[in-house]
């Protein structure tokens, strides 16, 4: 399994707040390890790396992480179903509402 | 010209689709109190839940009530988990959504509870309309919920009155006599928790009575194609 992680620039310069946020999870995890490869999708730049798979992948939003094994591409892009599906370690209930609301703003609207 | 379905067309095909024990209407406690109007004139014993935060106005939970009482209905309150409540207060208050933004506060109030009954269901119905906020536009009348459900519990939810404006919801309780929440008549349209929601004037969007004191917030999940030029192909 080959995991790629990746996290977003914004045009201002700044990494997106969730992608920080990701990646603070995955370290404090201890699934850093994991990952076989960082790419910056940089808004500033349309070549950057990620920001050329996220175009081959039609991946529309970051942090995103595609999951290769064997012939099979997968992408994930919610965090809490990565965590669970590819690295076999839930979040917590909080966690993962957090994501669920931040992925669905309209959910907080219900 | 694709016409639209009528609301209780596509209410009576999602009841009688999924088992009762298996489908269910959420209501907040505001216009989407039609649904269970039509859902109890279609003749269907339905299921219907009300995320109760704990936050709510007592108009609400009066109008809970009374809506009870009208239709002879079982209105199933889903309570935050007392001790996630607890820890969220210890820590930071009991006004932490005003400082640190509502996003937390609302997981814990809103969206953990609602999980919890979802995983227990096949399918939801909710009030949501194209025309409430600009992220709505393209609210299907049914589709696959991504976001509870999954590969091992797929979630249909249901949005009869995803094209209806907010003047055909109120064409309707006028016409029906269904009762309204009283906060109605005092400017609200848009009722959540207590302090978080307040009156907006004529010309102003609903959205704009909640969480008033947030600015614009990041909403910088989305990879800015205008940004992007045309490349070749990508290994």
């Amino acid at each position: 399994m080959h995991i790629t992680f990746v996290k977003k620039i914004l045009a201002d310069g700044q990494l997106c707040a969730k992608c920080g946020d990701v990646e603070a999870r995955l370290r404090a995890g201890g699934h850093w390890p994991r990952l076989d490869e960082v790419l910056i999708a940089d808004e500033r730049d349309p070549d950057s790396a990620g920001m050329r798979l996220a175009r081959a992948l039609h991946v529309e939003r970051a942090p995103f992480f595609v999951v290769r094994e064997g012939t099979a591409t997968t992408v994930h892009t919610v965090f809490f179903k990565f965590l669970r599906e590819v690295l076999e370690a839930p979040g917590t209930e909080r966690d993962e509402a957090l994501e669920i609301l931040a992925d669905n703003p309209d959910l907080d609207y219900i | 010209m694709q016409l639209a379905a009528a609301p209780e067309d596509v209410l009576a095909d999602a009841l009688q689709r999924f088992p009762a024990e298996r489908i269910a209407i959420s209501f907040s406690g505001a216009e989407d109190v039609v649904l269970i109007d039509m859902a109890v004139k279609l003749g269907y014993a339905v299921q219907v839940f009300s995320l109760d935060t704990g936050r709510l106005h007592a108009e609400t939970y009066q109008f809970i009530e009374r809506v009870r009482e009208r239709y002879d209905l079982e209105i199933e309150m889903l309570m935050p988990d007392a001790s996630t409540v607890g820890q969220l207060v210890r820590e930071k208050g009991l006004f932490s959504f005003l400082r640190d933004g509502h996003q937390e506060c609302c997981a814990i109030r809103k969206i953990q509870p609602l999980r919890k009954k979802l995983r227990g269901l096949d399918a939801w119905i909710t009030g949501q309309r194209q025309d409430q906020s600009v992220t709505r536009t393209s609210v299907p009348t049914e589709q696959d919920d991504h976001a509870f459900g999954s590969n091992d519990h797929p979630l249909v939810k249901y949005n009869p009155l995803a094209q209806w404006s907010s003047q055909d919801v109120w064409d309707y309780i006028r016409a029906n006599d269904v009762p309204y929440n009283e906060l109605h008549n005092r400017g609200f349209t848009s009722i959540g928790c207590e302090p978080c929601t307040r009156p907006t004037g004529p010309h102003q969007h609903e959205r704009e009575g909640r969480w008033w004191w947030e600015e614009a917030e990041d909403k910088e999940c989305g990879l800015h194609e205008q940004n992007v030029k045309p490349v070749a192909a990508v290994d």
